[in-house]
């Protein structure tokens, strides 16, 4: 008789299980969790995802993601999720520095390595029986040439869709959308920006070489702070760059500082924000910020 | 009545303590050895084949497959031949399997330091039971045994050795932080202390941080800051020996990553196809890498343990046989020189019986002390068995 009740016991405990079953399958039905390294790959990944996504950007508001460097909590963070997503081109230079796991990891911009713009002026040093040696330096911002950003976002979704392959349709159908958006953005560009190819223009920090190739610009870069003003020796140095390169347009990261602007003005060069928007921007997102940029810089002739 | 036979059994015995130690300890051996060689290789062979079943397929330098298997799966002393990071973006880029690079080249203080990717942890189930697992270049978990034998825990540091006193090219000791303890997993991953695979490039000499380098005179046509700077550094530059927040940012690497070392590649093929298609791009006879299946190493392997065991049985079948006989003649000696002592208790009016039955109680408890034993020696080989093996046979 004991055994019997033990046999019903054991019974109604399996059924019990299996009727879990269907619970615990639901486990794969989770958000995918996503760390990414800046505020593009957060919009693309979310335009994407949609619901079925939790974006995280582990980088605090107002800091630049490419200076960023995230400290043991931030790559355990990162550890934890589903999917590393990376911007790639020498974005994230912490990465040598952390223990992430590879697998997880999709480097965005990796179907365009062979189009990366590499910067002459790397630092090369020697020491030790090893010879010179040289920490060469990309320039990371590609996500200005929204042809390029459209390729981060396809790669993106590829990952997605391998590691939720059941989300597949609602990943393409999002994608397609994106896309769409993107290659509006980047017809609008064109327009833009490629009718003032023959224009010199000034750039108040190296990070547009994507988009000066993209569209065709002009442009000199200079290293200049929006709200630092610059020292005496580099406002001379801008008035020899200004004689060699006629530019009436300069961009700026954000807004320069009015005194900066004013000075600006004396010499016939216009201040406009052109914002690469690394980082999660107060409002607004990746589309409105690309889209508020073009319109300044159409405005100012 | 038959207590005191035992009785007197017992008094006998202990009076002759050392005869009576050795007759135990040769009966025991006898049925020790047998018993605890077999428990011994059936030990090995579940580690062997579970470790192996777990590890499809492994990627690595042209030479003994054994090596190899070793190497890739137990951290072996006998490391095999290194090859290159390309081996592992190579299988990652067949899009048939996913690479999970190690590099088990270095010792730290006797135990196996294994350089591997994050996704490693993930795939042999590993979790720290304290601490957290390596997140900065550095860092290092231990296993769960490596833990307990170096007598540390989380927060604490260990440093690497060079690899001998004439090693002056540059290989500096590096202070290893301990951020975790794995979880007991019952396999070599106990005895190991983990770190990145970039770590184990520093610890090698391919990358390091060194005191800022002072900047040759500013180029006179670049006003901006980001002038080109041409920095000289001579060898008395300062090389860090322990990577801290300070100083993280000042390690680096030279050359192509794609060059570096590593001990193999274990390929996760997706499905069977993409393990055929993986197998195959390494038939050609001129490659410098081989593809190998562990478990089928590992059950050649474990082949020739198994003949070497049954000519073991043999032996000891032989030497059981011989034991006994000897035994035998001991015993019956000792009857002979007991003559006196035995006719004195039956003049004293024992009966032949009560005599024999002396001398089987005799018997009997010579025999009851040598299974206690031989038993005990099973313990501790089914308790420690596991380790063992992975200690003398695997390392």
């Amino acid at each position: 008789m004991p055994s019997v009740i033990v046999r019903l016991a054991l019974s109604v405990f399996l059924l019990t299980a299996r009727g879990v079953q269907p619970a615990r399958a639901d486990l794969g039905t989770a958000p995918l969790r996503i760390v990414v390294s800046n505020y593009p790959l957060a919009y693309f990944a979310e335009r994407i995802g949609g619901s079925r996504v939790q974006v995280t950007l582990p980088v605090p508001a107002g800091a630049d993601p490419a200076f960023w460097k995230p400290d043991a909590k931030a790559v355990g963070l990162m550890q934890k999720a589903d999917l590393i997503a990376l911007n790639g081109a020498g974005f994230e230079k912490w990465l040598v520095h952390v223990s992430l796991p590879k697998l997880k990891q999709v480097d965005t911009a990796e179907g365009f390595h062979d189009r990366y713009i590499h910067i002459d002026n790397a630092v090369t040093h020697s020491h030790g029986p090893g010879g010179t040696h040289s920490h060469g330096g990309t320039a990371f911002t590609t996500w200005l040439d929204f042809e390029q950003a459209a390729r981060q976002a396809e790669t993106l979704a590829q990952a997605m869709m391998r590691k939720r392959p059941e989300f597949t349709a609602s990943f393409s159908e999002n994608l397609a959308a994106l896309n769409a958006d993107l290659k509006a953005l980047d017809s609008d560009a064109r327009r833009i920006l490629g009718g003032r190819t023959d224009e010199p223009l000034l750039a108040s920090h190296p990070v547009y070489q994507y988009l000066a190739r993209r569209y065709g610009l002009k442009l000199e870069s200079i290293h200049w702070e929006p709200d630092e003003m610059p020292a005496a020796a580099e406002w001379e140095a801008l008035a020899k760059l200004l004689a060699g390169h006629p530019a009436k347009t300069m961009l700026w990261e954000a807004e320069p500082s009015a005194a900066i602007a004013a000075r600006l003005k004396t010499l016939g060069v216009a201040a406009v924000a052109f914002e690469p928007a690394a980082n999660r921007p107060e409002s607004g997102d990746f589309l409105g910020v690309m889209k508020q940029n073009l319109e300044r810089f159409g405005r100012i002739r | 009545m038959l207590n005191h036979d035992f009785y007197l059994a017992w008094r006998y015995l202990s009076f002759h303590k050392t005869r009576s130690a050795i007759l135990i300890a040769c009966l025991s051996l006898m049925a020790f050895l047998p018993l605890g060689l077999h428990a011994l290789l059936d030990d090995g062979e579940r580690q062997m084949s579970g470790r192996a079943a777990a590890t499809p397929l492994l990627v690595g330098a042209k030479g003994s497959s054994v090596d190899l298997t070793l190497t890739a799966l137990y951290f072996s002393e006998a490391a095999a031949p290194a090859i290159t990071l390309a081996e592992a973006d190579l299988v990652g880029a067949s899009g048939w399997a996913d690479p999970l690079p190690l590099y088990s080249r270095f010792r730290i203080k006797g135990q196996p330091l294994v350089g591997v990717t994050l996704d490693y942890f993930d795939y042999r189930r590993l979790a720290p039971a304290r601490g957290e697992l390596p997140a900065l270049l550095g860092d290092c978990v231990l296993g769960h045994e490596a833990a307990a034998a170096l007598g540390l825990e989380p927060g604490d540091s260990l440093a690497t050795t060079p690899e001998n006193l004439f090693d002056l090219a540059g290989v500096y000791p590096l202070k290893l932080h301990v951020t975790g303890v794995l979880a007991q997993s019952g396999s070599p991953d106990d005895q190991a202390v983990f770190v990145d695979l970039k770590t184990t490039w520093v610890i090698e000499g391919l990358g390091h941080g060194h005191d800022q380098q002072t900047p040759a005179a500013r180029h006179q046509s670049l006003p901006f800051a980001q002038a080109a700077a041409q920095l000289q550094v001579d060898a008395r530059l300062v090389t860090y020996t322990e990577i801290t927040a300070a100083n993280i940012d000042s390690f680096h690497f030279h050359g192509d990553p794609a060059g570096y070392p590593i001990s193999a590649v274990i390929a996760l093929p997706h499905d069977r196809r993409g393990a055929t298609l993986l197998k195959g791009r390494y038939l050609a006879d001129d490659g410098t890498t081989q593809i190998i299946e562990p478990a089928i190493v590992t059950h050649g392997l474990l082949h020739n343990i198994f003949r070497i065991g049954a000519l073991f049985d043999g032996i000891l079948v032989l030497v059981g046989a011989t034991t006994l006989l000897a035994l035998g003649l001991v015993f019956s000696l000792s009857l002979r020189l007991r003559r006196r002592e035995l006719e004195t208790i039956f003049l004293l009016g024992c009966s032949r019986a009560t005599v024999f039955k002396l001398v089987v109680a005799e018997l009997a408890l010579l025999g009851l002390a040598s299974a206690i034993l031989s038993g005990a020696l099973l313990l501790a080989v089914d308790h420690y068995g596991e380790s063992w093996i992975r200690q003398f046979l695997l390392s």
